[in-house]
């Protein structure tokens, strides 16, 4: 009885998740172990709420605002450890086993003996759809997830714009 | 006395008795306000300060949402911009 209806509560939960849409699961323990974390998830109503206020915040503002356009989803998760092996790379297979379906693709991947980047892509109708970030680094994890479409080149630009670092109330810490 | 006599006398213009004027104005000043009134008026001012402060509220409310939504959403894309360039970074050194 259990079983069925375990099985009845992951179809439920499957079905109610947008066809390549990516939930980022299975580090939620991490924050307590982390001396900072960062955990933000904006759906689209947010996101257009952001775009109103950052309207007003000049040129900077705006040029974030059209960055955020395209977008239906971001979700980042970030940890920073004080020390090593806080983490598993385990703890990241259940993200990288939802990247392993169809429709994502794996177009960097960077190992070093410590390092791992990652970057997932995924297109619709030959536009991007969304984009994943893994970087793990022995003393930080951060996963980055954007749904919709996005100009890589103008988010790598953003640094340029000279954005100040904002601490966010509730957050773990204040990300640097 | 026929009909017509009978109305004219009945109908006869006659003036009002000394000090009826101030009478009537001294009798309406002092009525005083219907027992239903004063609890109408405070109830219609007490719902209407309470929609304005409802309404302030709200737009406040909404205010330090998208204040909080804008902060979040430049922190996300930081951190993306941030680690985006460090794997293009990792790439760059790795051709060299």
């Amino acid at each position: 009885m259990h079983r069925i209806l375990l099985t009845i509560l992951i179809a439920s939960s499957a079905a109610a998740q947008l066809p390549g849409q990516l939930r980022i699961t299975g580090l939620d323990g991490l924050a307590s172990k982390a001396k900072e974390s960062v955990d933000i998830t904006l759906d689209s109503s947010m996101l257009q709420m952001a775009g109103g206020f950052l309207a007003s915040g000049g040129k900077d503002g705006n040029d974030i605002k059209s960055l955020l356009v395209g977008l239906k989803t971001i979700t980042v998760k970030s940890f920073q450890f004080k020390e090593t092996g806080q983490y598993r790379t385990e703890d990241l297979e259940p993200i990288r086993a939802q990247l392993r379906t169809p429709g994502w693709n794996k177009i960097v991947s960077v190992q070093s003996k410590e390092e791992t980047s990652e970057i997932y892509t995924r297109t619709e109708q030959g536009k991007m759809a969304g984009f994943v970030i893994i970087a793990a680094e022995p003393r930080e994890l951060t996963v980055v997830a954007i749904e919709g479409t996005i100009d890589l080149n103008d988010l790598a630009k953003l640094k340029a714009l000279g954005v100040p670092s904002i601490p966010i109330p509730n957050q773990k810490g204040t990300k640097e | 006395m026929n009909l017509d006599e009978e109305l004219k006398a009945a109908l006869r213009r006659e003036d009002p008795s000394p000090g009826f004027a101030q009478r009537v104005v001294a009798r309406t000043r002092s009525k005083p306000t219907p027992r239903w009134a004063m609890p109408r008026l405070i109830w219609a001012s007490a719902i209407a300060a309470m929609v304005v402060a409802g309404f302030a509220g709200i737009s406040e409310y909404r205010q330090k949402k998208a204040e909080r939504a804008g902060h979040e959403a430049v922190l996300a894309l930081q951190i993306a911009a941030e680690k985006l360039n460090m794997t293009r970074d990792k790439i760059g050194r790795w051709e060299n």
